[in-house]
């Protein structure tokens, strides 16, 4: 039976040295400072090639009123804070940015980008060779589409922009700097694009209705509903727009008055706010 | 039905016909030596492993047949499947205990890999013949002896070194044989590895360690003892099927999307671990001469499971549909999409950019998540390991007696009560802090504060961390019986044997989780689904003298349905799929065998006919943006076949085997469909048109020619297998009765309404595969070392390095276009399917084997 004793040993031998192969993998150093997503080789430019956004869109003026669309030839670079993503699944194929000067819409061919592009994340953006245009005659960066301003490639938009600094703040309404009150008169080259504060706003809807639903009970185009927002705004026109696919479309429309915060964008003259999460409606 | 009939019937007309139950051991000596090694080490690696490729293969193998004791040895390399079944239709038993999962009827022929020189030993028997153990399934039966003292005596250590799913595999075995005081040892341990480095296909790696220990005791010549442990602790990182699309930019049909950089270094995102440790407990005992009694209990407890990456964000799949170039050309020419020539070369460019851009970013999912941390948000990448585990016990008992010269009577029970715990846990958050144990497909359909989106109303909005449980987290109970009864007799010239059985079978669900869809029936007990089953075969051997002989079968089984395929949303639910019914199975078979000095030859024609039977599958719905769980009940498939094995004895060591099949398995009319949204919970009726949809994962047109030389002790062989018919399993999706409404309203692809007032479409063809040549040769030298066999064996497989031959794939779930809120359909620039998801055969590969007895 020696053989066999051999043989015991082997097999029990062999049972407890089993090991596992598959690493015990962790969150290698580094991957903050040098994150693996937009193009950590971009440098940042100083002086004239930095541009912001209200110099931008002034450059631009006529062609983002005429909802045309330019190829952007100089060597510029933005260097601007995300402030609305699709976390909520309310902004889609979008981001907005802004600096102290203004805000604007980039469009990129991409969904579910806001954990690589969290609020209050500063980026740089190279615009040379990418394009300039309106639709309804509010400012975009993106590709050209059709002849207008459409998205760019998540390709092309990695390739041109570099993360810069991290959030300060987790929260979305905090990180943003420079949150201003929602006033009409600013016009929409001031507003579009920023993230604006409605206070003390009551949001149309009556009885039991939620604020996207797709029951055919409110009219929707491009998937969203638009809500009127009624306080004193001094705009004739502002809706709360919100996707049937966002997070908070089944949330019920709040009966008295409340705060909202969003990125503010217009078309054709009508206001439209964009919530980004749910927390951007807070009811007094 | 008829015209099938009349099909085999005139293919039995036509050609001179089938099989043959010749004696066994005419046949030992036809299975070379240089194929001891080799039988399993082609398939193992195929066999019931990957849930995600075709794991059907059925390891037929009746020595009585030409044909079937060829096969799944030679045409494994294109995954053939004996007549196109499911393995849920070949029963495996071990020392007569019956083993196949209780859960979905499929015998998982890895738990028994390694084992090599363990599992020589085994008596497999095809459809319609008669044996001591069972009666035979649609796919044949197979019972392995696990007894200490029928194994092999003496010592050998096999050396191997491949470039396939393993690299490297030792493997050592020792059996003492008989002592005099009655004992028997039997015990084999092997090692089968390849890493990241060496395995064939990039990004998979294996690491499985195998033992098998036996000990049998006799007293007397009654009775006999034998308690047989084994089980194969293994940890194997899996391969993907892509499209051709996807092979095309990676110049790479092995190319696989499951794996990706971190930190530089690759990493597998779909592992499986896998330990089944088994213990079976035989009782022989010897009644009389010539009546015996075999009983076995057996207990197995196995730790199955398998992780996944995924995501509440962007799909981090390399090869997600909107990352191809066809997403934003149509390619197709269809009319529909788009055209948008600068964004298919950006897409391009960027998957020939390097092996970076076409493999998983864990980097960016791992910055992500950190991102996510500091908004307090949950991580939307993390691995999940979704968990199989299966506690089985069984009892079995057969009784043979040889009544006279003439015939044979045998009967068996066996008993068998399973659990299977499903869960899911997190295996790995990808630097995320936690996640949240909620339904985040249902949070849109309902508000995220609404207890609906909760997974588990028990612990609602619970933080998941590392090792928790997650989604799901049930038990499926099963328990069966059954008893058959076997009666064969030899009346002049002929052998005719007649079976039956009876079984049942009870199910139930046990959910440990209170999820908020379903709050009423999700938690605790479902109801006791209660089948009671049986059948009969029956056959026939008529020798027509001079070493002619013709065979002949009939069988008729109703079969309870598997719990895999009764429940309709298990994750979630209890609530059992509605027209769950008994499958109804008639089958029969004919045919003609020649045995003579100088040719054996079987040739069979089959068919089969199944019906009442139901289906289950679970696809991601992008319209709905939910998972849709899918009963088909109602199922109907007719299946036919002629099967030709031929061996010419050509010289006294030259010989040449032909081997052929030529067949068909494919659903016949329509059949109802059950599915549930699991972002609604809601359940929805429609009819699914399957008509003519054939079985898929399979080659059913198969021919091939072996040459085998042997002199001097070398042994030669050269072997050309041609595959065809070739279909990728269908998805329903497109041939639902409501999708064809849907189409109809839109005026989308021809579809209309019948004249019973059905929607239907006639415009929708099942995928298909490539077949192909592909040639193997084996050269192999048996030496005397020390007085001693050493056997050497080098096999080449696909020597003209064939890489175009589809083993698998399937239809992928998804449409060509995308529905609006007010029901109008907007095409898409990529077609699903266009695209189905495909599997190839390996190219040129290679094994060497060294064995030495001693």
């Amino acid at each position: 039976m020696k053989k066999s004793n051999i043989l015991f040993a082997l097999v029990l031998g062999a049972v407890s040295f089993t090991s596992c192969m598959d690493e015990d993998w962790k969150t290698h150093e580094g991957i903050i400072d040098n994150p693996p997503y937009g193009n950590n080789k971009i440098a940042v430019a100083e002086g004239s090639k930095v541009m912001t956004i209200g110099q931008l869109k002034s450059q631009y003026a006529s062609v983002i009123s005429a909802n045309g669309c330019q190829q952007i030839t100089d060597d510029v670079q933005l260097q601007v804070a995300v402030n609305g993503n699709d976390q909520g699944g309310n902004i889609y194929k979008q981001l907005s940015v802004q600096d102290a000067t203004g805000g604007i819409i980039v469009g990129i061919n991409a969904t579910d980008q806001f954990a690589f592009m969290p609020v209050g994340q500063k980026v740089l953006i190279n615009l040379k060779g990418a394009y300039i245009g309106g639709y309804g005659q509010m400012a975009q960066i993106g590709a050209l589409y059709n002849d207008g301003i459409g998205r760019m490639d998540l390709n092309d938009w990695k390739g041109r922009m570099r993360i810069l600094t991290q959030p300060e703040s987790a929260d979305s309404v905090a990180a943003v700097a420079d949150t201003v009150d929602f006033d009409g008169n600013m016009g929409t080259d001031k507003l579009c694009g920023r993230i604006v504060r409605l206070k003390d706003v009551t949001i149309s809807g009556t009885g039991t209705q939620t604020l996207a639903p797709d029951d055919g009970s409110v009219p929707l185009t491009s998937n969203c509903a638009n809500r009127d927002i009624k306080g004193a705004l001094n705009s004739t026109k502002i809706v709360l727009r919100t996707s049937t696919f966002s997070d908070f479309a089944t949330r019920a429309i709040p009966e008295g008055k409340v705060t909202i915060y969003g990125v503010c964008t217009a078309f054709r003259g009508t206001y439209q706010i964009l919530m980004r999460t749910n927390s951007d409606l807070i009811e007094q | 039905m008829k015209k099938e009939f009349l099909l085999l019937a005139l293919a039995l007309m036509a050609a001179p016909q089938l099989l043959a139950q010749s004696p066994k051991d005419a046949e030992t000596d036809s299975i070379p030596d240089e194929h001891e090694g080799m039988d399993f080490t082609m398939t193992e690696s195929q066999l019931g492993e990957d849930d995600d490729m075709t794991n059907d293969v059925i390891q037929v193998g009746s020595a009585s047949n030409v044909y079937t004791s060829n096969i799944n040895y030679t045409w494994s390399a294109a995954r053939f499947k004996f007549r196109a079944l499911d393995n849920k239709y070949n029963d495996v038993y071990l020392n007569g205990m019956q083993v196949n999962n209780a859960e979905n009827g499929r015998f998982q022929f890895s738990n028994i890999g390694g084992i090599n020189d363990a599992t020589r030993n085994r008596d497999a028997v095809n459809p319609f013949e008669d044996n001591t153990f069972s009666m035979s399934s649609l796919g044949g039966s197979t019972n392995y002896d696990f007894r200490a003292g029928n194994m092999a005596t003496g010592q050998k250590i096999t050396l191997s070194g491949c470039n396939r799913n393993y690299t490297l595999r030792a493997m050592y075995s020792y059996g003492s044989g008989w002592t005099k005081k009655g004992w028997a040892v039997y015990g084999t341990v092997g090692y089968r590895w390849s890493n990241m480095g060496t395995a064939y296909v990039d990004g998979t790696f294996y690491n499985s360690l195998s033992y098998f220990l036996a000990i049998q005791k006799k007293w007397g010549e009654k009775h006999m003892l034998n308690l047989a442990t084994w089980g194969n602790p293994t940890e194997r990182a899996q391969q993907g099927a892509s499209t051709d699309e996807a092979y095309w930019l990676a110049n790479d049909r092995q190319y696989n999307p499951y794996w990706g950089y971190q930190d530089g270094k690759k990493r597998a995102s779909r592992i499986v671990n896998d330990f089944a440790p088994s213990v079976l407990l035989t009782w022989d005992y010897k009644i009389k001469d010539d009546m015996k009694l075999v009983t076995s209990a057996f207990f197995k407890y196995q730790k199955y499971s398998s992780t996944k990456l995924n995501y509440n964000g962007t799909n981090p799949a390399p090869d997600y549909w909107k990352n191809f170039p066809s997403y934003y050309y149509d390619v197709w020419e269809t009319g529909t999409g788009e055209k948008d020539y600068d964004a298919w070369k950006s897409a391009y460019d960027y998957w020939k950019s390097g092996p970076e851009a076409r493999q998983i970013r864990f980097d960016d999912l791992y910055f992500a998540n950190s991102q996510l941390n500091k908004s307090k948000s949950d991580a939307i990448y993390y691995i999940q390991n979704r968990h199989n585990d299966q506690m089985t016990v069984g009892l079995s008992s057969n009784f043979n007696w040889n009544i006279d010269k003439t015939s044979k009577l045998s009967a068996g029970l066996q008993l068998n009560t399973n659990t299977g715990y499903h869960y899911q846990t997190m295996k790995d958050l990808l630097g995320g802090e936690y996640f949240h144990n909620v339904n985040t497909y249902a949070i849109g359909t309902y508000p995220d504060t609404d207890p609906r989106v909760q997974y588990d109303l028990n612990n609602p909005n619970k933080r998941i961390h590392v090792g928790d449980r997650f989604g799901y987290d049930y038990n499926i109970n099963v328990q069966k019986f059954n008893v058959y009864a076997q009666y064969s007799k030899d009346m002049g010239r002929a052998h005719s044997f007649i079976t039956g059985r009876i079984g049942g079978s009870r199910m139930w669900r046990d959910g440990h989780m209170r999820n908020g869809l379903f709050a009423d029936n999700s938690y605790g007990k479902s109801g006791v689904g209660s089948f009671l089953d049986g059948g009969f075969k029956m056959g026939s051997t008529v020798n027509l003298g001079k070493g002619h002989a013709v065979t002949m079968g009939v069988g008729l089984e109703a079969k309870a349905p598997n719990a895999k395929d009764a429940f309709i949303n298990p994750e979630m639910c209890n609530d059992f799929v509605t027209n769950l019914k008994n499958q109804k199975l008639v089958s029969a078979e004919l045919g003609y065998a020649i045995n003579n000095s100088w040719l054996r030859l079987n040739l069979n024609g089959y068919f089969y006919h199944t019906y009442q039977g139901t289906e289950w599958q679970c696809y991601f719905d992008d319209n709905e943006a939910s998972f849709t769980y899918v009963s088909m009940s109602n199922v109907t498939r007719n299946a036919y076949g002629v099967e030709l094995g031929a061996k010419f004895k050509v010289t006294s060591n030259f010989d040449i085997v032909a081997l052929g099949t030529y067949s068909d398995s494919k659903y016949i009319g329509e059949t109802d469909v059950n599915y549930m949204l699991s972002n609604k919970g809601t359940m929805e009726y429609s009819r699914c048109y399957m008509d003519g949809v054939h079985e898929g994962g399979t080659p059913m047109a198969v021919a091939s020619l072996a040459l085998n030389y042997r002199v001097k002790g070398w042994f030669l062989n050269l072997t050309g297998n041609y595959y065809d018919r070739i279909f990728m399993s269908a998805t329903p999706v497109t041939r639902l009765e409501s999708v064809y409404e849907l189409w109809y309203k839109n005026n989308y692809r021809n579809a209309y309404i019948d004249e019973n007032g059905r929607y239907r479409c006639d415009d929708v063809s099942q995928a298909r595969g490539n077949g192909g040549f592909m040639l193997d040769a084996s050269i192999g030298k048996q030496f005397k070392v020390a007085k001693r066999p050493l056997s050497v064996n080098l096999q080449l497989c696909n020597l003209t390095n064939n890489r175009g031959i589809t083993t698998g794939g399937y239809e992928q779930s998804r449409s060509n276009y995308s529905v609006g809120t007010d029901g109008t359909i907007s095409g898409r620039t990529y077609n699903f399917e266009k695209n189905p998801k495909k599997y190839y055969a390996q190219g040129f590969n290679f094994m060497l084997n060294v064995n030495y007895r001693f």
